[in-house]
Order: C-alpha cells, then structure tokens, then sequence
C-alpha cells in the first residue's frame, strides 16, 4: 500500500519516512525587471490526508529573499531556519542587506552536504541591490541553477508545458503575478497533493507584497 | 626607554600603570626600522609598494617576498619581519577561500581585514604570543559594491581604512608627501609612480643599504604583483625627477 | 557489516548516493591538429524530465585545462568550486606555475578513486583536455587516455563514428565538424540528449576556451519520414 502510493509521489516526496509531513506541493518563482514574484499552493499532506490546508509555504529568509519550500516540511523548516541565522550573521558582520546568491549559495551548501538525508527542493528568490531580481533553484542533489522561471513539487509536473508556454522575457510585474498565478492554479487543478489557496509574495526594491487568492477564486481555465 | 626595568614591558598580558602595552608598542617599533612602504587609494584602483631593504649582496633578485596575492580580488604588502608578515598573509589567504566556500562570494575588503586584524590582536592577548612585528596592508575590490579599498592592519590589531597610508623607516616623510597629492585625479600608472617616487624620496642612498623595490596593484576588479618591466620605468622615472629636483633646489640656494 | 550506520526510524542501513539525481548526458573530446576540443550538450535532466536547458557542463580550469562533464550535476558543481580554490592557490603563488590537464587529470583520479573506496562516489565520468593532453576519469577512478573519447551514450554512438572518420592530422574545422555530427546522431538516438551545445577547444597558442551554447541543425527529411507504410508493407509499422 505504501509503495503503490509512493510511486505516484514526486521524488522530493517518495522518500519520505512513514508518517512524515509532506508539503506534496506547487511552487513557483519568476524574476522580471526589478523584482520576483514567488508562490505556492498550500495543501500540507499526510498520505491523502490533508493535515494542513492553509499552510505558508514561502519562508522569509531576509528582509527581501524568500524561498519556496517543497519536500519533507521538517527537513525544509529545519533549512530555512538554518539559513535564515547564517544570513543574519552575515549581514551583521558585513553591514550589508543579504543577497539572493549568497543565500543560495548557503541553502545549495547545507543541501548539497546533507544530501543523504534531507528530502528538501527548494527555490530561493528575492530582490538585492547587487543583482536586482534573482531567482535559484535548488532541487533534491544540492545543485544549484539561477532560473528565469522556476517551478518545483509535485504540482509542478503538470504544468512544465504551460509555463514554457507563458514565460517570456521582460514581462512586467503584473503580467508576472498574473503569470504565476495562473500557472499554480492548473497544477492545484491536477495534481491531487496540491490545493488549497494560492500565495503569493512580490518583492522589488520598494519592499515586499503578501497576497492569497481563496481556493474558490483560482484563475483557471482558458 | 622608560619602560625597560619597570616589568611591565616582559608579557603583553600586563598594562603599565599609564595604560599601555609595552610589547605591543616594541612590536611596532620593529616596523618602523623596516624598509618604507606606502598604499594610494586611487581613481580607479589601489596601488602597494614596498621598498625591500636588500641584507646581502648574495640575496637573488625577487626572493624573499613582501608583496602578496591573498585572492583574486585581494592583495597585501608586508612591512616589518618578514616571517611575521608571512603569517598574516596565510591567515589572510585562509580566511578568503574560506569565505568563497561558505557564501559563494568574494570576501568584502572590510571582512577581510577585519578578520586579519582580529587575529593580528589575539596574538596581544596572550602571556604565551608575542605580537606580529609586521604591518600589513591590504588592497582589494569589492565586487558587490564595485568599489576597491584600501586597510593597514598594525601589530595592535588596529585596522583602519585609508585614501593614503605609510609604514617603516620613512613612514612620517612619506605620509607628509601623500597628503599633497590628488589622489581621486590619479589613475593607477600615475598612482605607482608617485608611490615609487615618495619612497624613494625617503632614503639616502649614501647611508642606506641596497634595496629592491616590490609593488602590487588591484585594478580592474583584479588584484595583480606590478609586472617587473613596469615597475623598474617607474623606478627610473621617480629617480630621474628626484635628481632633477635636487638640482633645482642646490641652483636656488646659489 | 557491523560497521554500518543503523537508522533509527527505519532501521534500514544508511546509505550514501547510490544514484544521480540531476544528470547531464554524453561529453565527447577529440585530438586535432594544433589542440583538442570538447563537446557537449547544454541539458540536465531530472529522471526523464529535461528540466535545465541552459546547465553548462564544460568549464576551463586555469588557463590551458578544459573539464568536461556528464552525471550528476551537483557533484561537477563542487568538483569545479574544489579545483578552482586550489588554482587559486597557485595564483596566489604568483610564481607563473599553473597546474597542467595531465595534472588535474592524475589528480581527480586520485579523488574518484578516494570517493568510491568510501562507498560516497562523486557520480562524474569527467573528460580532461589540455594543449596535448586527453583524458577520462570516470566515478570510481579508472582513467585512461586517448585520440577521442567520449562518455555515456556517446561511448556507444559517436565512438563508432569517431573511429571510423577520425585522423590525426584533422583542421580545427573538420573536428568542429566531426564533433557536431556526432552529437547530432545523439541528439537523434539518445533520449537525454539536446540539439543546443557548447564546443570547447585548448590550443598551445590559445588557450582553454568554451563557445557560448548554439543550436546545431537537425534533418528529419528522410524517407521514411516522408512516406510512412503504416505497418501495411510488413515492416512492423513502428
């Protein structure tokens, strides 16, 4: 029973231990000029049960750096918490405001170490004087590729051909939330470990805008 | 010196009654008796050079070094013992690969020197270590910030930022001579030359020993050693306008 | 095997990577005359997802070495941060030595070698190019050299092309050309494999430099395509 409903799980979550959380998820983030939009759905499972249906998924790692979580939810809390300290020492010792690549160069460094243990994909994104809006990916292995659109979870399989299809350079800031909301809502749509609302997180230079869209408003469909 | 016989000179661990650290200020003094060195802060760089006072007519030419890479965007000149120096640059060259592994990034320049100087004055803490006789100063480029600096780390452990510093023998003479340039008008060829030509206005070549010029510049978001070509029109240059000087002041006192 | 780690949970013996997770495909690497080039293409995969389309996987290492890599990308990734600090080392030095391909070869044999012997391999079958010099280590630390050599699906499509078209005394374009067809065939056969590509190529004059990725052109023309039989002429209709 438990191998026939890991083998429709995603790799992140196929390797969960028995009884774990899984945030069996959609995440997005998309850079354009100025900034990044992240989102996440935010269905929290057990197996099919639903332990969490309005979970935040998007972890503030810094003051303008975010990063999606998918995977074991431990394993991904524990992460973020870690980077989040290393990043705040960093700052103080530098007297800098972190930026996007070094907190990925430290989630990519404790995954990339950890890798026989942790069940953690992770995209890491947010706005830095230095390079503006960045976005990185950091799937199960510990590799780490700055992206111009990334998706991650298990919801992400369903739309692959959706956002190559939407994705084009230079969109501005409301074609990228409309972008990435419509996109998290088709994979919510299909994918049975996704659900819930949509959250979503815009930062630019002026600072940082939360918004969620009710599981009964999704923009989906043509 | 006043302080000799008194004992409070014999461990930096004991203060001397008016609140100073003999062993550390005898660790300077082993710099002042160094060759002169001197770091510009320039238009678009920052230039190192060091005058390296030659012991022996045996030495080849370009052993011993005092001027040092401690990464890509960083470099240091070592003024004082020599040895002493080396061990700056290790810790120096330790801390900046270890700050690439970690965050991914060069060292900002301020990190850099902040680390060494922390070191430079954990050896002032201790009965069992005895200070650095060494300064070092650091040039480097910050490549998050696009901007290059320019620190002198002393024995003490005091680390400061600079448009200009000096250090050695002619260090008093030297800084009286940067104070009248323009530095932000000078690029870093013009920078090196100056440089070269206040240490050498320092010496007197009939009392001094022989020494070798060493040079190192960070330029172009690079810290590099002055190519040995370059370095040696420089020294050319900065004699040749030195004696022209000295001519025209010996035709005024006529 | 009692030295095994026991885990807790699920009592199973803990393991190191056993297998790859985001992969890259064939490298090839060719001798010609005056230098030697290396090819690969730009894709990581996730299981059969081709999921990076820009990852590149031939990087120089100094001046004169070229590193090329097919497997997992994470492990490439801190095989180049590991080289690259000590290759600052010898800039550092400042004394104009650098370490050469035969050097960087020998000594990610040894570190293969190491890994594997741990039960924790780097999970790499890497192609070393120098000026002279052409090299593979793969992940348990065997290495040879050779005229050409090529990785993973490659060593069973394009050595086959490679043996019987390459010479010694090929042009810098006639092993571009070479390199290109053979990666074009694996384009066509190996279903990891990518049309967008990086050549690289280290010459004694030159250096070690790798080409911005480009598409090559493919050709489904043949007649075959054109006219298919649909199983009615008794070829099987596949």
């Amino acid at each position: 029973m438990a191998a026939l409903a890991n083998s429709f799980l995603s790799p992140e979550s196929s390797r969960l231990k028995p009884g774990e959380l899984s945030t069996g998820t959609t995440i997005m983030a998309v850079p354009f000029p100025g900034g990044v939009v992240l989102g996440a759905d935010s269905r929290v499972s057990t197996g099919t049960y639903i332990a969490n249906r309005t979970s935040d998924k998007i972890a503030q790692l810094s003051s303008k750096i975010f990063c999606c979580r998918s995977g074991s939810a431990a394993d991904t809390q524990a992460l973020t918490d870690y980077v989040r300290f290393y990043l705040q020492q960093w700052e103080v010792e530098t007297g800098r405001n972190a930026t996007v690549k070094v907190a990925a160069h430290l989630m990519r460094k404790i995954c990339y170490q950890n890798k026989d243990n942790l069940s953690a994909g992770v995209i890491v994104g947010g706005w830095d004087e230095v390079d503006g809006g960045s976005v990185y990916n950091i799937p199960l292995g510990g590799t780490m590729i700055k992206m111009d659109c990334a998706i991650g979870g298990s919801g992400s399989t369903y739309i692959y051909g959706l956002t190559d299809a939407l994705h084009k350079p230079n969109m501005t800031k409301a074609e990228t939330v409309a972008m990435v909301k419509k996109s998290i809502s088709h994979a919510m749509a299909r994918d049975g470990s996704s659900g819930g609302i949509i959250r979503t997180c815009i930062v630019d230079e002026s600072g940082v805008e939360r918004e969620y869209i009710p599981g009964n408003q999704l923009p989906y469909g043509p | 010196m006043a302080s000799s016989g008194s004992g409070y000179d014999l461990s930096p661990t004991t203060f001397s009654p008016d609140g100073r650290i003999f062993q550390v200020e005898y660790a300077s003094k082993a710099v002042a008796s160094s060759g002169t060195s001197v770091g510009l802060k320039v238009k678009d760089g920052v230039v190192l050079v060091t005058e390296k006072i030659l012991t022996s007519k045996m030495l080849v030419p370009g052993s011993s070094r005092r001027v040092h890479g401690l990464d890509r965007h960083a470099g240091c000149s070592i003024t004082g013992l020599i040895s002493d120096g080396r061990q700056l640059v290790n810790r120096g060259r330790e801390e900046a690969s270890n700050y690439v592994d970690t965050y991914g990034i060069r060292s900002p320049p301020v990190v850099l020197c902040e680390r060494l100087s922390s070191f430079a004055h954990y050896f002032t803490l201790h009965g069992a270590l005895r200070p650095f006789g060494a300064t070092a100063m650091v040039a480097a480029y910050d490549e998050d910030e696009k901007d290059y600096s320019l620190h002198m780390i002393e024995p003490s452990g005091q680390a400061y930022k600079y448009y200009g510093c000096a250090a050695g023998k002619g260090r008093q003479g030297a800084k009286t001579e940067i104070e009248k340039l323009d530095l932000q008008a000078l690029s870093c060829e013009e920078g090196l030359a100056a440089a070269v030509k206040v240490v050498l206005q320092m010496r007197d070549d009939n009392k001094d020993k022989p020494m070798e010029l060493e040079a190192g510049w960070c330029r172009d978001g690079k810290y590099s050693k002055v190519p040995d070509g370059v370095l040696k029109d420089a020294e050319k240059k900065g004699r040749e306008e030195l004696e022209e000087e000295e001519d025209m002041d010996e035709d005024e006192d006529e | 095997m009692a030295s095994l780690h026991l885990n807790a949970a699920t009592t199973a013996p803990s393991q190191h990577t056993k297998y790859p997770i985001v992969t890259g495909t064939s490298v090839l690497g060719l001798r010609y005359d005056g230098g030697v080039m290396v090819a690969a293409d730009t894709l990581c995969s996730y299981g059969s997802m081709a999921k990076y389309k820009d990852a590149r996987r031939i990087r120089t290492v100094g001046p004169a070495t070229l590193l090329g890599a097919s497997g997992e990308y994470s492990d490439f990734q801190s095989i180049m941060d590991m080289l690259e600090g000590m290759e600052q080392q010898n800039d550092n030095f400042d004394d104009g030595h650098s370490t050469d391909a035969q050097q960087t070869h020998s000594y990610l044999r040894a570190v293969m070698y190491q890994r594997r012997s741990k039960m924790n391999p780097l999970w790499n079958d890497l192609v070393v190019a120098g000026p002279n010099f052409l090299g593979l280590v793969d992940k348990i630390g065997t290495t040879y050299t050779d005229n050409f050599i090529a990785t993973g699906f490659g060593s069973y499509l394009a050595i086959p092309i490679l043996r019987k078209k390459w010479r010694p005394t090929m042009s810098e374009g006639e092993a571009r050309g070479l390199l290109e067809d053979c990666l074009k065939v694996l384009f066509y056969r190996d279903c990891r494999a990518l049309n967008r590509i990086q050549i690289a190529k280290v010459t004694e004059e030159g250096g070690a430099v790798v080409s911005e990725p480009y598409e090559i052109e493919t050709d489904w023309s043949a007649a075959s395509f054109a006219t298919t039989k649909g199983g009615l002429e008794g070829d099987g209709g596949w």
